[in-house]
């Protein structure tokens, strides 16, 4: 909401600096965003006369003025407007003028021509919105004086919450002031002056459903004449944020900024007979709007019509057929009271959010509805003439009383912590025009005290001794149980009036974090050299369909399984991001892809989160690892040859990770039918606990190349790996096992076995470890060679054979048997023993 | 040979041998003179051989001699040893110099996401006060994520958060965590202190502020007895331990229709310290989080008695707080993960 400061001291004293004001009214709840100072960007622009306007002599489009300023000689100016005049007064920017945008105005020569300073448009000024030709002021603009001491004003954007429609109001943010200063509040003039006949005589209202339209409140304007409003008003409307359109509608928009009352005006010659009906549209009904789309109406949406058919929608837009416009003479005001959800909706259904159905969907007092339509009437009449029809048509002319809240001082300081008497806090509502009454009966009575109400109401009873009954003021529709009483005496009093304490009661049970497993997994990976991202959960469906596991892999223990039909976002904001994501990969490989567009080539990226699914109409989530790595994962250097990272990098993150979290040694099997993954490189992955769970189970390996070539062939020779690890959703790391150092050395023996083309190294390690025995420590893989003098298909593999035990010393024939028991194993299998 | 003769032997033995451990080039010829002259074959012992010829009363006094000279023989060569040892030794390190200005064979470093650092270091603030860390799923049901709230259906409040819907039948992308202080309460008994972080999403358009996919953190106190003025004392607590010490805040009145009374809470802007600056909007001050006391109808849809127990909940932006403390200035730079950008946060 923009409210001038002027337009706010028409009906509040203000003492107070601009920004001490923004400040308190920040403090009050009224957050003050932004303060904009009118006219601060006209230094040294004043108001002048034309005196002449002719052609320039050396360039068709431009014309030389003669400008007086009132006294002096006048001043030769240059100028390219078409609209300009001899007699008319304009805004004159003279030498060493800084226009908004910081334009510096300096004496020109412009084809050949002195320009002695510019004539400004409205838009030059940031005053009006209009661009096109310079800004003509009222002939009656006093000559020579700044336009800022004309114009110049300060205004304030506040930011009104949900719950205070009553502030989005010249009158309501008053009353804000006013609470902070002390002084009251004036209203502005509600006189009407009426004159012919009575209102009756020219319009009658039924309203067919009164719960959509409480009330409906009316008056007739006669012998209007449409045109510009009067300049102040239409300066007071452009500083507020309004367009001036013409004195009636004006009007209107003039009532709703200083009350908040939405008014709306109709051509009377417009509406047959005179005779408006509130209801809902009938099915096949449209409408021409103001904006003069044809628009379908729902059967949910409240019109006013007449008897021909809809004239507009209640409370959000106008009809084009019944719009005030320069041919009107007789001026029909509403001021209705609409139900706000139906409003809503309604604006809502039709994309036509205003600043109309804004106010009317925060619910309106019903006392404005009167208010508005005399104040309406008596401007249109100051406006644009005319002669107000004696009386109002008025649906609903009963105004409730004030609503009481019953609220307990007590209680007040217990939820605030704060030492806050009975009678301070009676004086603070006071300050917001909240009276309040002790409650009446019997000192030792019993009274029912609302704490909660809406959805889930709530009331107790409580000594009526022991509360108070605030009178809350019919526009504060806000307020409505004690904790509302809570919030405002709070508001009101300051925060920086409650202590600052630290709370001093009973602490909750131990409860290991969720988050624990996922920062082991975390800080261990980042210490591999990877580095965490976070990409968006909401992908688009190309990104999906490439993107999803054609058999995705089992999940660890505990943790949910990669499931459902893919969820999709019924309202997104662009294709890019209409469905959730089911793989952590395709946002690693788009991350892949943007940092290789920048020149980033080497990199090792992980995510830790989610994927979801619908399974059986609800909603499923799982928490996943994922990791790429493209381009050389140590980095290169003078010493070290650049090498591309391959499987073997993520497996040993994989077996890095593992470790980390105690699992036994991963296995990995080959996988040659996911599409996305190479056939030939990649596998699957699985570990296990001690105690037989599984710890850490998923798929690694490189891109296809025709995935890469399909979504993005910066994305070529990346390694992706999605996995599901125990704990991630949730869990605490494993204890890790103390070990006793054996006392006794082990002994090693080295192996090269020679394979034929088709067996692996895994199959290989295999054996060794099925026939090794109880003093097989540990099998590594040192050397693959392949060439002469193998034959041509064969490779030989070194493995480092590491015997031991805790008990003693081995003996050479122990090791000898271990030895010659893998040699025969590895025999049977196929392979031999190279020495 | 007679006793003087081997006195003389000796004495001759003595002085060749000294001139040779002078004039060694090296060790391995020290090595060499050692094992000639002192070796269990070498000259001396061949000396001493012929002392059995000798009278029993002279034996002694050829030892005697014999010890002097292999005493001064093993002196001059641990002399000569040490001497060329130092030489060798100064030779070895010259030869072995390197250009120790050439580069540091790189270890790859890896970095953690500002994002998830932020609501880590959140979590590690609040628990330190007690508070316990909970989760609660992304696709929410419009009933958790805003009815039990407090905010009805075509509520105007909902203006505040532009929903992303799903086609799952009444249920929504959360678009905060508050919804977890329902099921938060609906699964734990007071005393409650839970801190609730996770992803979250809006129908917003993005922009260096604004995004439609975040971060939030939520907590909530909830027992006999919790005040506004504990909410005061806990944040200003976090904002010291997130910020540092010394740093002004400000609570003020704020608006959500599941706490009241609401507060906004302010820090003094770190990039000014007060005066006002366009980092701060002029203010001088920069919003870190919202808040408030548990309304009543919410904690009664927690299933506890808005009578009996009361408290406070608080949420914040944990990119936001990562944009205040590390200069950040366009949020958008989050989730498009350049690891330039990620790269300083190891
Ligand atoms: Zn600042």
């Amino acid at each position: 909401m923009r409210a001038p400061l002027s337009w706010l001291r028409e009906f509040v004293d203000i003492d107070l600096e601009p920004e001490a004001l923004a400040e308190r009214l920040t403090l009050l709840g009224m957050e003050v965003r932004g303060i904009e100072r009118r006219g601060l960007a006209w230094q040294n622009v004043v108001v002048g006369e034309l005196l002449s306007v002719e052609k320039h002599p050396n360039a068709d489009r431009l014309s030389l003025t003669t400008v007086t300023l009132g006294a002096g000689e006048p001043l030769s100016i240059v100028c390219g407007a078409t609209n300009i005049a001899p007699g008319q007064r304009v805004p004159v920017a003279l030498p060493g003028a800084v226009l908004p945008g910081d334009r510096r105005i300096e004496r020109t020569e412009k084809m050949g021509v002195v320009s002695n300073g510019m004539l400004c448009s409205g838009d030059e000024l940031e005053l009006t919105a209009d661009g096109d030709g310079i800004l003509i002021l009222a002939p009656d603009t006093p000559l020579g004086v700044p336009l800022a001491e004309l114009y110049g004003d300060v205004i304030f954007d506040i930011d009104v919450k949900p719950n205070r429609g009553d502030a989005l109001s010249i009158v309501g943010l008053a009353r804000e002031v006013a609470a902070i200063t002390g002084s009251a509040v004036r209203m502005p003039s509600f006189e009407v002056v009426e004159s012919g006949p009575d209102v009756a005589d020219r319009l009658t209202v039924d309203v067919i459903d009164a719960a959509l339209c409480p009330r409906f409140v009316g008056r007739w304007v006669s012998g209007v004449r449409v045109g510009p409003s009067p300049e102040h008003v239409q300066m007071r409307l452009l500083a507020a944020g309004v367009r001036p359109i013409s004195n009636v509608v004006d009007a209107s928009n003039y009532v709703m900024i200083e009350l908040g009352k939405p008014i709306h005006t109709f051509d009377g010659s417009r509406v047959e007979r005179g005779h408006l009906v509130v209801r809902t549209a009938s099915s096949g009904e449209r409408l021409v709007t103001l904006d003069h789309v044809d628009r379908a109406l729902d059967p949910d949406t409240l019109l006013i019509a007449d008897d021909h058919g809809p004239l507009a929608i209640a409370g959000v837009m106008g009809g084009a057929a019944s719009e005030v416009t320069d041919a009107t003479t007789d001026v029909i005001i509403e001021s209705a009271i609409f139900d706000p959800v139906s409003i809503r909706r309604t604006a809502f259904h039709h994309a036509l959010r205003s600043e109309a159905s804004l106010r009317f969907e925060k619910g309106q007092e019903c006392r404005l509805a009167r208010l508005g339509a005399d104040r309406a009437a008596a401007l249109v009449a100051a406006w644009a003439g005319g002669s107000v029809a004696r009386g109002r048509v008025d649906t609903a002319p009963d105004e409730p009383g004030e609503d009481r809240v019953r609220f307990r001082p007590a209680r007040v300081a217990r939820i605030l912590g704060a030492d806050l008497p009975r009678e301070a806090q009676v004086d603070l509502l006071a300050r917001v025009g909240i009276a309040v009454a002790s409650p009446a009966g019997a000192a030792d009575a019993k009274v029912d005290l609302v704490i909660a109400a809406g959805s889930k109401p709530r009331t107790v009873q409580v000594p009526a001794a022991a509360t108070l009954e605030a009178v809350v003021p019919s526009w504060r529709r806000d307020l409505a149980i004690e904790a509302d009483i809570i919030e405002e005496l709070a508001r009101v009093n300051g925060y920086d009036r409650i202590p600052s304490t630290l709370p001093a009661t009973a602490l909750p049970l131990f409860r290991p974090s969720p988050l624990a497993l996922r920062d082991v997994v975390r800080h261990s990976l980042a210490g591999f050299g990877l580095r965490e991202v976070v990409t968006h959960a909401l992908v688009s469906p190309d990104h999906l369909a490439r993107w999803s596991w054609s058999a995705p892999p089992a999940p660890a223990d505990g943790e949910g399984r990669i499931d459902g039909t893919p969820i999709t976002v019924t309202n997104p904001l662009s294709a890019d991001h209409a469905v959730l994501r089911q793989d952590l990969v395709g946002g690693l490989v788009d991350t892949v892809v943007l940092n290789r567009r920048r020149g980033r080539d080497d990199l090792a990226l992980f995510e830790i989160g989610k994927g979801y699914g619908r399974v059986a109409d609800a909603p499923h989530e799982w928490w996943r690892l994922g990791f790429a790595l493209a381009g050389a994962f140590d980095p290169p250097s003078w010493n070290r040859p650049r090498r591309a990272a391959d499987l073997g990098d993520a497996k040993g993150v994989l077996d890095a990770l593992c470790a980390t979290l105690g699992l036994d040694g991963p296995e990995y099997t080959a996988l040659a039918t996911e599409a996305a993954l190479h056939p030939g490189q990649a596998v699957t992955v699985l570990a296990r606990t001690a105690d037989g769970t599984v710890g850490l189970s998923g798929v690694v390996g490189a891109i296809h190349p025709a995935a890469a070539a399909a979504w993005d062939e910066r994305a070529e020779g990346t390694i992706l790996a999605e996995i599901s690890i125990r704990g991630l959703s949730g869990g605490v790391p494993s204890v890790p096992r103390g070990v006793n150092p054996s006392r006794f050395p082990s002994v090693e023996r080295d192996l090269a076995i020679v394979v034929g083309a088709g067996e692996t190294a895994g199959r290989v390690e295999a054996v060794i470890r099925a026939s090794a025995g109880a003093l097989l420590r540990s099998v590594e893989l040192f050397d693959v060679y392949a060439g002469a003098p193998l034959g041509r298909d064969e490779r030989s593999l070194a493995f480092r054979i590491v015997f031991g035990t805790d008990e003693r010393t081995l003996a050479d024939d122990e090791v000898e048997a271990a030895v010659g028991a893998i040699s025969a194993a590895i025999i049977d299998a196929g392979g031999r023993i190279r020495s | 040979m007679d006793l003087a003769d081997i006195i003389r032997d000796l004495g001759a033995l003595e002085t060749s041998t000294l001139a040779a451990i002078s004039a060694a080039p090296d060790t391995p010829a020290l090595d060499g003179i050692d094992v000639e002259v002192l070796g269990k074959k070498g000259a001396l012992t061949g000396i001493l051989r012929g002392i059995g010829a000798l009278a029993a009363d002279d034996r002694p006094r050829v030892g005697a001699v014999a010890n002097t000279v292999r005493g001064a023989i093993e002196a001059a060569l641990a002399a000569r040893r040490a001497e060329l040892g130092a030489a060798e030794l100064t030779e070895r390190l010259a030869r072995e110099r390197i250009d120790v200005t050439l580069p540091g064979r790189p270890l790859r470093r890896g970095s953690l996401h500002p994002s998830i650092e932020a609501m880590t270091q959140i979590a590690e603030i609040f628990e330190q006060f007690g508070f316990v860390v909970h989760e609660s799923p992304e696709i929410e049901d419009d009933l958790t994520n805003f009815q039990m709230l407090n905010i009805p259906p075509d509520h105007p409040a909902r203006d505040l958060w532009d929903t992303l819907y799903v086609d799952i039948p009444g249920h929504l992308l959360r678009t905060h965590t508050s919804p977890g202080q329902i099921r938060v309460m609906q699964a734990m008994k007071p005393p409650i202190r839970a801190l609730l972080p996770g992803r979250c999403f809006r129908y917003e358009s993005v922009d260096a502020s604004h995004g439609f996919e975040f971060f939030q953190v939520e907590g909530l106190m909830v027992d006999e007895g919790v005040t506004l003025a504990d909410m005061k004392g806990l944040l200003d607590e976090f904002a010291r331990a997130m910020f540092g010490d010394g740093k002004k805040t400000r609570f003020r009145p704020g608006y959500y229709p599941f706490t009241e009374p609401s507060v906004a809470f302010d820090v003094e802007c770190l990039v000014c310290g007060g005066p006002g600056c366009p980092a701060c909007g002029r203010s001088g001050w920069m919003t870190i989080l919202g808040a408030g006391m548990v309304h009543p109808v919410v904690l009664q849809y927690g299933g506890l008695d808005p009578e009996r127990y009361q408290g406070f909940a608080f949420g914040m932006g944990p990119e936001r707080i990562s944009m205040l403390k590390h200069g950040i200035t366009d949020l958008r730079l989050f989730m498009e993960n350049d690891v330039r950008f990620l790269e300083p946060f190891r």
